[in-house]
This record gives structure tokens, C-alpha cells and sequence, in this order.
């Protein structure tokens, strides 16, 4: 059979509503593995030391980290250890020593181990237990309150509902979806990683304005075309932001730790996206059209 | 191709960008004082933080490496020598045994400010033990810490209060260049002051009770230094007027004291103890003659210890400046609890501005030729490069303007408005280059682009509002320059870019 427009056409019309479910389908498995998560670690999330308290200390320069390693964690039991590691060189750059004790407590056993800090060489940061509980609440309070004011937008612009609904769902799922990636592969999420989901709310919903206006209030060709013509510029813009947000994680190294857990949401949101939008949004619309009778 | 109104407004927002960020201050020479001991001679000749120094004894000065390297020439001898420093507010003269007691920067080049985790220094986080304050609280809290820390020489520190979604207020300190440490020893200890004979106080640290404190000269100084036990010790002294109602209350006290036998009757039978946030800090017996009288001039004395007599004499010297500042300022009106402390090395700092900057440029080469691939035009592909520079060039410009610090948080919130720019102008593109059959006139298509862009804009605007409250304001400086960011795009960027694509598209 040969590949026509026509025929892709006319395989999108008969089959849309099962692409639809392959999406939806996707979701309810990440939601219930977030709630699988929560009842055994007790949060829907992994939180680092700025949201769950502690210390965190970033040592410059090349570290012999194996053994530092081994012997620290004899005397502090929960140290965790990151390094910052130039990609085309293999070199350490830094390596970033993380507890839940206080920073005077964690740079003494460093010390003890022989290592000279001093403020030229080393970073610290350390946050209160009550302050990063108030900053974990209070930033997923945030999270919440920017999903309502997207959605009251998202109502206003289009004024009806299953079309911005459609549109909210996409941008739930984003979020639902690069929640479960992350804590599947077990990474733990700083303050500015939950200020990326926020960037994400408002950063997603540009291609499901893209299609849901296009094919809405546009009466240029069939639904389908507009929705493929959506679909070639929507493309672009989350490719073109991908671009912008991958080479920060895979092609230079040595940025800040939260510049790059904004980047690794950022991209795995918007590429959660390109099947939200292009696929169930897209379906809703091309439903929605049918039983209103939009041509 | 003739400009339009919204394609000269850019022009013209351009222009005030570039005045008001200064690049070309990156051409200035010379170092920027960035604080000035207030004990020091330094600072009786009249030199002040945010100066700059052109020369020293006629050495032209032009960053730090000269100005170190100046310095050490000139005291090659411990012999004291005549330094005249030339600065941008004037020529200052004085007489120095050892390096000036002031800390130097290069001159900054441009107005930009970057914040901490770019520039190293030390940030905490304070509230009130106890008790929960409200804004007005805080309010004078910062001020009282401001001339605290201002007392002690620090004068390149940001203190504001913040307060978060839940209605708590806090007190942010950033110190450039300080160490965690301390601005821990300065936080934490309330500097709570009081001298007291037996149970009754005769007066407190603050202008209230202490009109005067000694610094320089003859009011202050290390008298002593002795060899004790295993190391050395340093006494200090230095000279306080006390208020004439403080006077009067310690005439009061000792009005009714006996004399103290053991000492010979040259000593009344209590002394005056001094505490510092309710420990002992130091007994000064009170001469006989002193009974009932309204002294207002007091010495007061206290020790510091080390291993060497130089640590000695450093302790010491330390000791006295804490004590000086504390007489001076007073008491904080709270204890505080340090519930956020950050130190940022320098050198990582510096570091992370560097790969920013190689970030920044495979960016821009990667969306270009994404863009080129898909449009196959120069004209559009440099059109939207250049008009994602521009608005974080703009952005950058805003934020200087409201003396915002570009921090870490603040270079990626950029980053997601010039990412939200380039998705607005592939619509606008996209739309006003429809080949469609029945298309609408490119004036309509270009409007319906803007309905998106605007629908766009509201729900990013409406997905950062919370950040600007949540977590004390923390993530602040990412929800600010994001905003900026997309409110440029919307005010100036977008309609001139959308002008430019008509224009293309018509031709």
C-alpha cells in the first residue's frame, strides 16, 4: 500500500479513537504507579535536601570520590553522593555530598577523612527541616494554584467545555507522566525542579492552544488538515524547545545542579507532550468535531 | 523596507537596553572598594565602599592582580609609608604600616548584577525563635541587623525581608564574598548587653544608655599581651560615655554600697559585671571614689586567647570590634534562628557562568538549524534568532533596572522565555505563510497567531504567579525573569517580529 496523505487520512478517521486510548491508557498506569509510590514511601515524590532538610556540600576539582565514598559513609550512615562530571572529558568537576545532618556535623567527618575545606574550594548549603517542610508544601500549594489559574485561562479563551478540558487533561498528564519517569528512575526533585512542572503547566499548553484554535475557529480545509497543520507547526515549536533544553543535559556539563533537573522536567514533560497533545487532545477535538458536526 | 511603529519601538527599547546594561564598562579600569574598616585610617582619610581606585602613588591601578601587586611593593618594609589613592570622588592621603584595611572587586563590567550562587558569598534565611513575626517586625529587624552588620564592616549586604504563602516573615541576608560562618557568629548571638551591679542593671548596649563608643587612638585599642598556661592572652580596652539618666541610675546604685575590706577599702564591695547575651563577659571593680557619683565615662576591657600571640592578639581584636558593635547598636530585638544557610564557593561560581555562556551558544547554533531545516529562508530563521536575543538582551535590561541580581534560577527562567518567544514566532510564521487555498488575508491570520500568543501568555503568566510567594520567595528571581521575559515578547518583541512577517509575506 502506498503511503498517501489520503491514506494516513483515512486510517486517522477510522482509528482515532483507539490512538486516543493509547495515551489515556499510559496515564492510569503512571497514576497508579505515584500512588504505589506514595503508599510505600509515604509522598508522591523523592525530595532532595532542599525540600526535605539537610545539608549539601559541593567540593570542586577532582576527588578521589570511591574511597571518600566508602569511608564517609561509615560515619555519616545516610550520605548520598552526585558528581558533576565533564561529558567529553570523563573529568570530575565537582562531586556533591548530600545528608540529612547539619553542615557543621558533615564537613567534620569530611575533614576527618583528610580533606581541607574552605569556602574557595567548597560549596554548602543547608536548609532547616522546618523551612524545606513549609518550602515542599508551600511549593506544591503553588503547583496547584497555577494549574486552576492555567485552567480559568484555558475556559476564558475557548468558553467551551470539553475542548478545554481536553486541553487541561493534556497538560495533567504532562505532569503525571514525567512525575512517575522521575521517581521510576529514582531521581530526587529540589525546589527548582518543582518550579520547572509549574514552567511546564505553562509551557505545555502552547501547542494544545495551537491545535484547539486551529481547528476551532479556523475553517480553512478539512478537520483533519488543520489538525495536521497544527500538527507541522506544533511540531517545530516542541522540537525547537527541545533543542533548547537537551543540549544542557546531554552536551555541556559542569551547570548548576538545579539548572539541570529544570532541563531533565522540561524535556521529559515536552516530550510526554508531543503524544498528549498530538494524540489524546487531538482525538478529543476530532470527537468533539464529529458529534457537533464542525467540518 | 520602511519600519513600522512597533518595529521602531523595539529599535528604541533596544537602545534603552543597551544603556541601561553598560557594556562598555567592560573597557573601565581600575578596582571598586567594596568595604571599608570603620576603624581604620582608611576610613578617618575618607575612603568609602563604591569608590574606585585609579592609582596608588602614582602606579596606575587597573584590576586586582595590579593593585595586589602595587600594595606589595610598596610594603616590602614593615616601615610606615605616605599612600595617596587616587579614586573617581577624589585623592585620599594617609599614613599605613601594613595593606589598606579595605576590601577591593574589579569594577564590575557592566550594570548587570549576577546573584550569589554566580558570585560566591554566604545567604541565610533567619526568623525569630519562638515566635512568629509580623511585617513590621521584620521590618525593624532588618533595619537594627543593617547598622549591626554595616557597624561591623560589612557593607556589601543585601537584607530584605521576605514572606511566603503561609503569611511568614523572614529576614534574607546575602553577604558577597563573606563566609557562612561568619555571618553565623553575627546572627546568632543576640548581642544582648547589660552591666550590672548585683541584680540591678545600670545600663544596656544602645544609643539609649551609650552615647559615645571609642574606636581609634587613644579610645581604644590591645594594651597587653602575656604568655598564660599553654598560650597567650590579649586584653583590650576601650572608652564609653554613658548617658547622663545612665550616669545618674549607676550614682544611684553605688550611693548606698560599703567599701570592700579585702582590697584595702580601694574598691566598693561590688563590681560592675558585664554580661553579653546573659553569660559573664567581665568583672570591673568600681574605685571607691566612684561611689555615688554620676560617671559618665567608662572602661570597659575583655581578653581574647590563642596559641600564638598573634592569634591572641587577633582574638582580642575581634572580641573588641564585637563588643564595640554591640555597645553601639544594641541588642536584636529577637533571638534568631538561622533556618537557611548557604556558602557558594567562587570558583564554582565562576564555573557556572562560563558553561552558561558555551550553553547559550550551541543553543542558538541547534535552533537555528532546526529552523533552517524547516523554513529554508535566512531571512525568517535570523529574524526569530535575532528576535529571541533581543528579548532576553531586554529582559536582562529590565532586571537591571529593578536592581534585580541575575541569579542561577533567574538565567533559566530567560531561558523558558526565550523558548516560549521562539514557539510564538513559529506561529506567527506558520500562520502568515499558510499556502492554503482558501486562505484568509495575512492581516486575519496574523490576528488569529496573536489570539494564540496572548492565550500563550496568560497561562504562563498564570502557572508563575504562585512561585513569587511560595517558599519565602526563594524561586522568586525564575517566576520574575520569566514573566519579564514573556511580557517583553508580548509588549515589544512579538508585534514588531509579526510586522517583519507580514512584510516578508507580502512580499
Amino acid at each position: 500500500m502506498v503511503i498517501s496523505k489520503q491514506n494516513v487520512s483515512n486510517w486517522y478517521d477510522d482509528h482515532y479513537k483507539i490512538v486516543l486510548f493509547i495515551p489515556i491508557t499510559i496515564v492510569a498506569i503512571c497514576l497508579v504507579y505515584i500512588v504505589g509510590f506514595y503508599i510505600q514511601t509515604g509522598d508522591i515524590m523523592r525530595k532532595d535536601v532542599s525540600l526535605a532538610g539537610g545539608t549539601s556540600i559541593t567540593l570542586d576539582g577532582t576527588i578521589d570520590s570511591a574511597i571518600l565514598e566508602l569511608k564517609l559513609a561509615t560515619i555519616i550512615p545516610d550520605v548520598g553522593f552526585r558528581k558533576l562530571t565533564d561529558v567529553t572529558t570523563g573529568r570530575n568537576l565537582a562531586l556533591i555530598i548530600e545528608s540529612s545532618v547539619s553542615p557543621e556535623e558533615l564537613k567534620n567527618a569530611i575533614s576527618s577523612l583528610g580533606i581541607n575545606l574552605t569556602e574557595q574550594n567548597s560549596s554548602t548549603e543547608f536548609t532547616g527541616p522546618s523551612l524545606s517542610n513549609q518550602f515542599y508544601k508551600q511549593l506544591m500549594v503553588a503547583l496547584v494554584i497555577s494549574f486552576i489559574l492555567m485552567s480559568f485561562v484555558i475556559f476564558i479563551l475557548f468558553k467551551s467545555f470539553v475542548p478545554s478540558v481536553a486541553v487541561i487533561f493534556a497538560a495533567f498528564s504532562n505532569i503525571v507522566i514525567s512525575l512517575a519517569i522521575l521517581n521510576f528512575f529514582d531521581v530526587a526533585i529540589s525546589s527548582a525542579g518543582i518550579a520547572a512542572f509549574l514552567t511546564l503547566i505553562g509551557y505545555s499548553v502552547d501547542t494544545d492552544i495551537l491545535l484547539t484554535s486551529r481547528v476551532l475557529k479556523k475553517k480553512e480545509g478539512s478537520v483533519n488538515k488543520r489538525i495536521f497543520g497544527a500538527f507541522k507547526t506544533g511540531i517545530l515549536m516542541t522540537g525547537t524547545a527541545l533543542a533548547a533544553v537537551l543540549p544542557g543535559l546531554l552536551l555541556i556539563s559542569g551547570l548548576p545542579v538545579s539548572f539541570k533537573q529544570i532541563f531533565l522536567v522540561l524535556a521529559i514533560g515536552l516530550s510526554a507532550d508531543i503524544i498528549n497533545t498530538w494524540m489524546t487532545n487531538a482525538g478529543i477535538i476530532k470527537w468533539y468535531c464529529e458529534s457537533k458536526n464542525i467540518k | 523596507m520602511k519600519l513600522t511603529l512597533r518595529v521602531w519601538l523595539l529599535i528604541f527599547v533596544l537602545i534603552f537596553s543597551f544603556l541601561a546594561i553598560a557594556p562598555w564598562k567592560v573597557l573601565d579600569s581600575g578596582v571598586l572598594i567594596k568595604t571599608v574598616n570603620k576603624t581604620s585610617a582608611e576610613y578617618e582619610a575618607g575612603l568609602r565602599p563604591g569608590m574606585t581606585i585609579h592609582s596608588i602613588n602614582g602606579n596606575s591601578i587597573k584590576n586586582i592582580v595590579s593593585y595586589t601587586q602595587t600594595i606589595s611593593e610598596i610594603f616590602q618594609t614593615a616601615a610606615q609609608q605616605k599612600i595617596t589613592l587616587t579614586t573617581n570622588k577624589g585623592e585620599f592621603i594617609f599614613l599605613a604600616d601594613n595593606s589598606p584595611d579595605i576590601t577591593i572587586s574589579n569594577v564590575p563590567a557592566s550594570r548587570l548584577k549576577t546573584g550569589l550562587d554566580l558570585s560566591g558569598g554566604a545567604r541565610a534565611l533567619v526568623k525569630a525563635e519562638n515566635i512568629s513575626l509580623d511585617k513590621g517586625q521584620v521590618g525593624d529587624l532588618v533595619s537594627i541587623t543593617t547598622e549591626r552588620l554595616n557597624a561591623f564592616g560589612l557593607s556589601d549586604i543585601v537584607l530584605k525581608p521576605v514572606s511566603d504563602l503561609s503569611g511568614n516573615n523572614f529576614m534574607l541576608i546575602e553577604i558577597a564574598g563573606s563566609t557562612a560562618s561568619e555571618l553565623k557568629d553575627l546572627l546568632e548571638s543576640q548581642g544582648k548587653f547589660e552591666a550590672k551591679i548585683g541584680n540591678d542593671t545600670v545600663f544596656i548596649g544602645g544609643d539609649k544608655d551609650i552615647t559615645y563608643v571609642g574606636s581609634t587612638g587613644q579610645d581604644a585599642g590591645i594594651y597587653s599581651c602575656d604568655e598564660y598556661q599553654s598560650g597567650y592572652t590579649c586584653q583590650f580596652r576601650f572608652v564609653i560615655y554613658l548617658s547622663e539618666k545612665a550616669a545618674q541610675r549607676q550614682a544611684d546604685l553605688t550611693a548606698n554600697l560599703s567599701l570592700n575590706i579585702s582590697s584595702g577599702g580601694r574598691y566598693l564591695e561590688k563590681p560592675l559585671d558585664l554580661y553579653v547575651d546573659d553569660s559573664l563577659l567581665d568583672t570591673l571593680q568600681i574605685g571607691a571614689d566612684l561611689k555615688g557619683k554620676a560617671t559618665t565615662q567608662i572602661q570597659i576591657s575583655g581578653s581574647g586567647i590563642g596559641t600564638t600571640q598573634k592569634e591572641a592578639f587577633e582574638d582580642a581584636t575581634a572580641g573588641m570590634k564585637k563588643l564595640q558593635t554591640i555597645l553601639k547598636t544594641g541588642s536584636l530585638p529577637y533571638k534568631l534562628e538561622i533556618i537557611k544557610l548557604d556558602t557558594i564557593s567562587p570558583t564554582l561560581g565562576k564555573e557556572f557562568t562560563k558553561n552558561l555562556v558555551k550553553l547559550a551558544l550551541v543553543v542558538f547554533v541547534i535552533v537555528s538549524i532546526v529552523l533552517f531545516i524547516r523554513y529554508r529562508k535566512i531571512k525568517i530563521t535570523s529574524l526569530v534568532i535575532l528576535t529571541m536575543f533581543s528579548e532576553a538582551f531586554i529582559t536582562l535590561a529590565v532586571a537591571t533596572l529593578l536592581n534585580w541580581n541575575i541569579d542561577i534560577a533567574g538565567i533559566a527562567g530567560i531561558i523558558a522565555g526565550m523558548g516560549t518567544g521562539v514557539n510564538d514566532q513559529i506561529m506567527i510564521v506558520d500562520e502568515s505563510l499558510s499556502k492554503d487555498a482558501n486562505r484568509l488575508p495575512i492581516k486575519e491570520r496574523i490576528k488569529s497567531a496573536l489570539f494564540m500568543i496572548f492565550g500563550a501568555f496568560f497561562t504562563i503568566i498564570a502557572a508563575m504567579i504562585p512561585l513569587f510567594w511560595a517558599g519565602a520567595g526563594m524561586l522568586r528571581g525564575f517566576a520574575l525573569t520569566t514573566i519579564i521575559g514573556v511580557s517583553v515578547g508580548i509588549l515589544v518583541t512579538r508585534p514588531a517580529f509579526a510586522d517583519m512577517v507580514e512584510r516578508l509575506g507580502e512580499n
